[in-house]
């Protein structure tokens, strides 16, 4: 009887982008598999087991059904965490939330007949917290594959994860990168959660926000920034739509 | 024999997305085979309502996490052509090298983790670790290692790019690193082929099975079209009207699935590896020709279950071709340069690009500040599952003297074959927000 | 002593720098273009050498204080299996600016102190520095107004700009000079050419064009005088807490260290990386509580480092003027620059030592400072539901040979390091005693080990009580919650039979937050058996399920237990431990009771880590509670408004 931890991976609304982040340990799946029995992994395996102790779930909950689904899930596992953005803060699904479902369904599928149809059946897309309670979180879209490791060494040492409170400058900064804002960009690596190792503003593009707001974008000191920079709040509002629509910042999560 | 069985797969495994395969056989008669897309629909195109010209590609490229480079490349090349916007050579070679990128992790992780495991007869490739495969399965690794890693050199990122960005690139990689990537590419080559020759000692569990469709590609004059070409069909020939290309795709609602099906000459046709290869196999690299020889590889193959075969074979095609894309890119000069301006203007982008499962088609309309008011995106895998669902129609009599069970996996498989990316079936219809 | 100065063309200058790189021995590093900014970064090939660079995006102290470095690598496996980190390649840096080196220095004096940093010392002893006078002054900078645009040493050679096609090499040190005169060919510079670059270096700070209207000298005394004032308040409301401004810092030296472990978990390494005290969380104790919670404190916080805190303790300002906060703060509030010239019009105090202790302490330990040695537990015993006592002892079987007060930084391997106080008296044995309670990570794995195991031990760390200074006296031990952890310590030496009749009459103190939360019952029950002792107890609450005939009541309840008419107030000594929030109202009943603030000690809690006054996050104003403290005299601290805010 092994003691090593059982973890399945489910997906719901997203890219797999996450889950195939874990497949990109490459050779590390080696060292993984020694210590987590993988039970359950949708996208590259077969068999599938409800014993596990370890839930990692990936994507957004659009509909009942998948509310039915998570909440299944979570009676069975002993920890859940979310993985990736749409997961952990609702990701790009949440920007169509600036609509009703009712209206978006009518821009994307026109006048077929769908009503009635559970597939169809769409509610406003949440954050796996917003249905289940969320025990550890690993954010970013995608996940980085070192913040990855880190929680699976530190649940299986029975360590509680550390991740980052504080914004995306001070690891854009430790790379010494010039700051995007001085190149005539915006950027929301300063309300950002850390631990991406600032990876966009590395490779020269604005912070998106993937990993959550650790300041609200609407304090005395964004303005400033704003002003300084001759930006207007519609641009930083737009770009905090893409991961962050109606979120405030995410505070202890 | 049973007269009466039913095969249900909710949840299809080893693809990226949630399918379903239904099968209801009553009295040896078939009364129900059924391909649908369960995935919770994304609605990308409200997504897009609002969003300026330059986060447009960061958010489509949200759409998958496979094929994250090509819809960044395709959303890139709609908004460049709905803005006027040039890009330079560098550009387009660096291009052609993160489509190669992704062709090779895509191909790779199909053949190596989703397809070889029913060649293998187990359920995923973590058993094959502990067994006498492993060494193969270590050769797969690497290989996805080199086009991950190469991948982050071209694109900053192995999923979701970041450099790729309108007229440019945000930041490209030195001589150095460039020059490191093409040993390493040379240096793969003998794994690949070894790869190929064990494929080939298992190739005999692939299904013997064909059935004519129609087959719809980029081509090219001068290339074998991955990232530049014009609509190309194996039934009506060459389409030059990129911007009507919904004449050739033509897309429907069935109540199944969340996903779009489409149609042009026939009830369905088919996209990707294969229908490129059955199109432009002679513009392939002579090595690749070679790996296709050795499958017995010809135009026109209607067997679907070849896909994966086609894979490996644009495998090695897109080492070869990255290894010439980095000589030309060395012998210019590789330099820093900023992306083109960009002068906003209001406008309708079309942007095609050939991904890993097949055409790829975004098109955007834009108003005069730059901001997306319309977008359509038309997916390769959206465009395989009519294709699919009359393969299994045709499929399912010849096979249906086997057990359930075989029957079950024969049907998982041809699914599998086209490498669907279900996520992607996400959909944009024309629709002009107010 | 004059030092020797050569002459080199830009083309000799170009083979130098060629040659050193085809050599190989070093890592040859230089000031390149980073798109429009510069940077310090391995040198190809001369040409890519831009000593006309306005000031680099990080300072050099990258390559002595990496931003993320190993410090040891250890295995999960093998108990206690600790190798330190390996060192660096020699290393030569090109084109750093007086600035910078003037900031090395002081970040020498900080590192290199009685308990150095041997990692540190290692870069500095094999890199070379090869400096260059400014050419390009950055506007942002303000070095010509803190006489940092100029340097006498601190380099092996100097590179100053003459003419078009000529630079002066100065020979700052014999490594230099054997650098030079193995690579290079100069002629010695003649009294002309000595005057233009006296002239260059005399009229660079007219070129400056932000100025300094407060005089650096005078920041000490403003900033004394203007603590509370509402200026910290107004600018701090603008800051985004990005810490950009600390990160770019050349004379910033916080960190942090955390654990890295494998996948495998077989191995893992300890690092270490940059920290900044802007950031919201770096005053974070165990137990959550946060000691610099405010934007404003922590903005103050910056500035009294580098106007008040250090130079009070080395004597130099912490700021070099390079101007790098001012580039990098995006709301632009970081600069001491324009922050000082605000100030300028402000009052000043004449006193400004009363952030900070004069009294030099000893410290615990010294020499090399972050590779625990390894101890084995030996004894693990329930204490009550929430703590645990283990009693540890060294694997080379040396005593401790702590004091009572003082703390050790105890690792587990793979989980981290965190600070313990030292619960058993001193002793001639190499045994001692923790207490633990399940609060983090650390703490829950020490208390999930058994006899046998293995721990590593840091320390004893901090100061400690001077246990002569109370001799002939009375002893009031006040102690709140797990507080009583170090007490106990004091109190068993002092009720020792080897010690008890040098001091006078004891009373003990004692409350907690529950009866179950109530440590060392088994030592009070002895306690109130020593001769001319008063041991009181009380707790907080007390559950209906939960047996306790004692008092119930905060502690300050116990207070008027002590017979006042019976005190002999003036020579009693009152140490007080227990947590933030009970000190101030303790002090105020000892007031009371008419005990003298020099008669009163405290030991405070912090967030230790790296226990010997380097990385910054136990800092109560001007102090380093792990090195000063955490044992203070009440009437050296009370000054200082950090330590019971």
């Amino acid at each position: 009887m092994s003691t090593k931890p059982r973890v399945a991976v489910f997906d719901f609304a997203d890219c797999e982008g996450c889950e195939l982040q874990i497949a990109n340990l490459e050779e590390e799946i080696l060292d993984l598999l020694e210590i987590v029995d993988i039970v359950s992994f949708r996208e590259v395996m077969k068999e599938h087991s409800d014993e596990y102790d370890i839930a990692i779930v990936e994507g957004s909950i659009m509909r009942p059904m998948d509310e039915k689904r998570l909440k299944y899930i979570r009676s069975k596992a002993k920890i859940l965490v979310a993985l990736g953005a749409c997961a952990t803060i609702g990701g790009v699904n949440k920007i169509r939330n600036q609509w009703m479902p009712e209206e978006v369904m009518k821009d994307v599928y026109g006048n077929a007949k769908v009503k009635g149809n559970e597939l169809f059946n769409v509610n406003k897309t949440k954050a796996v917290n917003e249905v289940v309670p969320v025990d550890y979180y690993i954010h970013g879209c995608p996940i980085d594959r070192d913040e990855f490791k880190h929680v699976i060494t530190a649940l299986a040492l029975g360590k509680k994860p550390e991740i980052p409170t504080y914004p995306v400058c001070v690891e854009c900064k430790k790379n010494e990168n010039v700051c995007l804002f001085e190149r005539g960009m915006y950027c929301l690596g300063p309300i950002t959660r850390a631990g991406c190792k600032a990876i966009c503003p590395t490779n020269g593009s604005p912070c998106e926000g993937c990993r959550g707001l650790v300041k609200k974008a609407e304090t005395e000191c964004v303005w400033e920034v704003l002003e300084r920079y001759n930006l207007s709040y519609e641009d930083i509002r737009r770009r905090c739509t893409m991961y962050n629509y109606g979120r405030a910042e995410c505070g202890a999560q | 024999m049973t007269k009466d069985f039913s095969v249900h797969v909710e949840h299809l495994t080893r693809v990226e997305g949630h399918g379903n395969i239904t099968l209801d056989v009553k009295n040896g008669t078939i009364e129900k085979i059924q391909w649908s897309v369960v995935e919770a629909p994304r609605f990308f195109e409200a997504m897009l309502r609002g969003q300026q010209y330059n986060e447009l590609r960061a958010i489509t490229s949200r759409i998958c996490g496979i094929c994250s480079i090509g819809h960044s490349l395709a959303s890139l090349k709609a908004t460049e052509d709905a803005l006027n916007v040039s890009i330079s050579e560098q550009t387009q070679l660096l291009r052609r090298l993160a489509i190669h990128a992704e062709n090779m992790q895509s191909h790779i992780l199909h053949i190596g983790y989703l397809a070889a495991p029913d060649f293998l007869g187990v359920g995923s490739v973590f058993p094959l670790l502990a067994s006498k495969h492993k060494e193969t399965v270590l050769k797969i690794v690497k290989l996805h290692r080199l086009a991950n890693e190469m991948s982050d050199l071209i694109c900053g990122r192995t999923i979701h790019p970041i450099r790729l960005v309108v007229g440019g690139f945000s930041m490209v990689p030195t001589k150095k690193q460039l020059l490191t990537l093409q040993k390493r590419l040379k240096e793969s080559k003998p794994v690949v082929h070894d790869v190929a020759k064990i494929l080939l000692s298992v190739a005999d569990a692939i299904p013997q099975f064909t059935r004519e469709t129609e087959y719809i590609a980029l081509s090219s004059d001068d290339e074998y079209a991955l990232y530049e070409g014009v609509l190309n069909s194996t039934d009506t020939g060459r389409f030059h009207e990129y911007h009507n290309y919904q004449l050739l795709t033509n897309e429907y609602v069935v109540p199944q699935s969340t996903a779009k099906y489409t149609k042009h000459n026939r009830a369905s046709y088919m996209v990707g590896a294969l229908a490129r290869f059955n199109l432009n196999s002679k513009q392939l690299h002579p090595w690749a020709q070679d790996v296709a020889k050795m499958f017995n590889l010809k135009p026109i193959n209607y067997n679907p279950f070849m896909n994966t075969i086609a894979q490996l074979v644009e495998f090695a095609h897109s080492i070869d071709d990255s290894i010439q894309l980095i000589d030309t890119l060395l012998d210019r000069g590789i330099k820093e340069e900023k992306p083109t301006k960009v002068v906003v203007k209001s406008g309708r982008g079309v942007g095609l690009v050939e991904v890993p499962r097949g055409l790829l088609i975004h098109d955007y309309t834009l108003n005069s500040k730059g901001y997306c008011i319309k977008a359509n995106c038309i997916i390769p895998t959206n465009q395989n599952h009519a294709n699919i669902q009359q393969d299994m129609e045709k499929l399912v009599p010849e096979i249906i003297n086997k057990t359930p069970k075989e029957i079950e996996l024969i049907l998982e498989m041809l699914v599998r074959a086209y490498d669907p990316c279900i996520s992607c079936s996400t959909h944009y219809l024309d629709v002009t927000f107010k | 002593m004059e030092k020797p100065v050569y002459i080199v063309s830009k083309k000799e200058l170009d083979s130098f720098v060629n040659k050193l790189i085809a050599d190989q021995t070093y890592e040859v590093v230089g000031v390149q273009a980073k798109g429009e900014r510069f940077w310090f970064a391995p040198l190809e090939n001369a040409t890519d050498l831009r000593l006309d660079h306005d000031v680099t995006i990080l300072p050099p102290k990258k390559y002595f204080l990496p931003q993320y470095e190993s410090l040891m690598t250890f295995s999960l496996e093998k108990p206690f299996d600790v190798t330190p980190a390996s060192n660096d390649k020699p290393r030569i840096i090109i084109g750093i600016h007086p600035y910078d080196i003037i900031a090395l220095q002081q970040s020498d004096l900080v590192y290199l102190d009685d308990q150095k940093d041997d990692f540190y010392k290692k870069r500095r002893d094999n890199t070379l520095i090869i400096g260059s006078d400014i050419e390009t002054v950055s506007d942002r900078s303000f070095a010509g107004s803190m006489n940092t645009h100029t340097v006498n040493d601190g380099f092996d050679l100097m590179l100053t700009h003459i003419s078009t096609e000529t630079y002066a090499v100065t020979i700052g040190s014999d490594k230099g000079k054997a650098l030079f005169e193995r690579y290079a060919k100069g002629t010695k510079a003649t009294s002309q050419e000595l005057k233009t670059i006296e002239k260059i270096r005399r009229e660079l700070p007219t070129k400056y064009t932000q100025k300094l209207r407060l005089d650096k000298k005078k920041w000490s005394s403003v900033l004394v005088a203007n603590y509370h004032h509402v200026i910290w308040e107004e600018k701090s409301s603008k800051c985004v807490e990005c810490s950009s401004c600390t990160m770019v810092c050349p004379t910033c030296y916080c960190y942090d260290v955390r654990e890295d472990v494998s996948l495998n978990l077989k191995d893992g390494k300890r690092i270490r990386t940059w920290d900044g005290c802007m950031l919201r969380d770096f005053t974070k104790v165990g137990s959550g509580e946060i000691f610099r919670e405010e934007i404003k404190a922590r903005y103050r916080h910056r500035f009294f480092r580098k106007g008040n805190y250090l130079p009070e303790r080395y004597g130099f300002i912490a700021c070099v003027g390079c101007g790098r906060c001012g580039i990098a703060c995006l709301p632009d509030i970081a600069d001491p620059c324009k922050l000082f010239n605000d100030l300028e019009k402000l009052p000043s105090e004449k006193e400004t030592s009363c952030f900070f202790i004069k009294e030099k302490t000893e410290v615990g330990e010294k020499g090399i400072i972050h590779i625990p040695r390894s101890a084995t537990i030996k004894k693990v015993a329930q204490c009550n539901e929430l703590d645990t006592l283990f009693e540890l002892e060294l694997d080379d079987k040396k005593p401790l040979g702590h004091k009572p007060g003082q703390f050790v930084e105890v690792s587990v391997m793979g989980y981290g390091e965190a600070p313990f106080g030292i619960s058993s008296p001193p002793s001639d044995k190499p045994v001692f005693e923790i207490m633990v309670r399940k609060i983090g990570n650390v703490t829950s794995k020490l208390v999930s080990l058994q006899p046998g195991d293995k721990v590593g031990i840091r320390g004893p760390l901090g100061n400690g009580f001077n246990m002569e200074l109370f001799e002939g006296k009375n002893m009031l031990f006040v102690s709140g919650g797990t507080g009583m952890v170090p007490m106990r310590s004091l109190i068993n030496y002092v009720t020792d039979p080897k010690h008890r009749k040098k001091y006078k009459d004891l009373i003990i103190l004692y409350g907690a937050k529950r009866p179950k939360e109530i440590v060392f019952m088994n030592d009070v029950e002895v306690w109130k058996k020593v001769d001319n002792m008063q041991c009181e107890l009380t707790v907080d609450r007390c559950e209906p399920n939960e047996c306790w005939g004692g008092c119930i009541g905060l502690i300050t309840t116990l207070f008027p237990k002590i017979r006042a008419d019976k005190l002999d107030a003036k020579n009693t000594i009152a140490v007080v431990i227990g947590p933030p929030v009970m000190y101030k109202f303790v002090i105020k009943c000892l007031q009371t009771l008419g005990i003298p603030d020099q008669n009163i000690w405290v030991s405070l809690e912090r967030r230790m880590k790296c226990g010997v006054g380097k990385c910054g996050h136990c800092q109560i104003n001007g102090i380093y509670t792990c090195k000063e403290g955490p044992v203070f005299n009440y009437n050296q601290i009370k000054r200082l408004p950090e330590a019971f805010e």
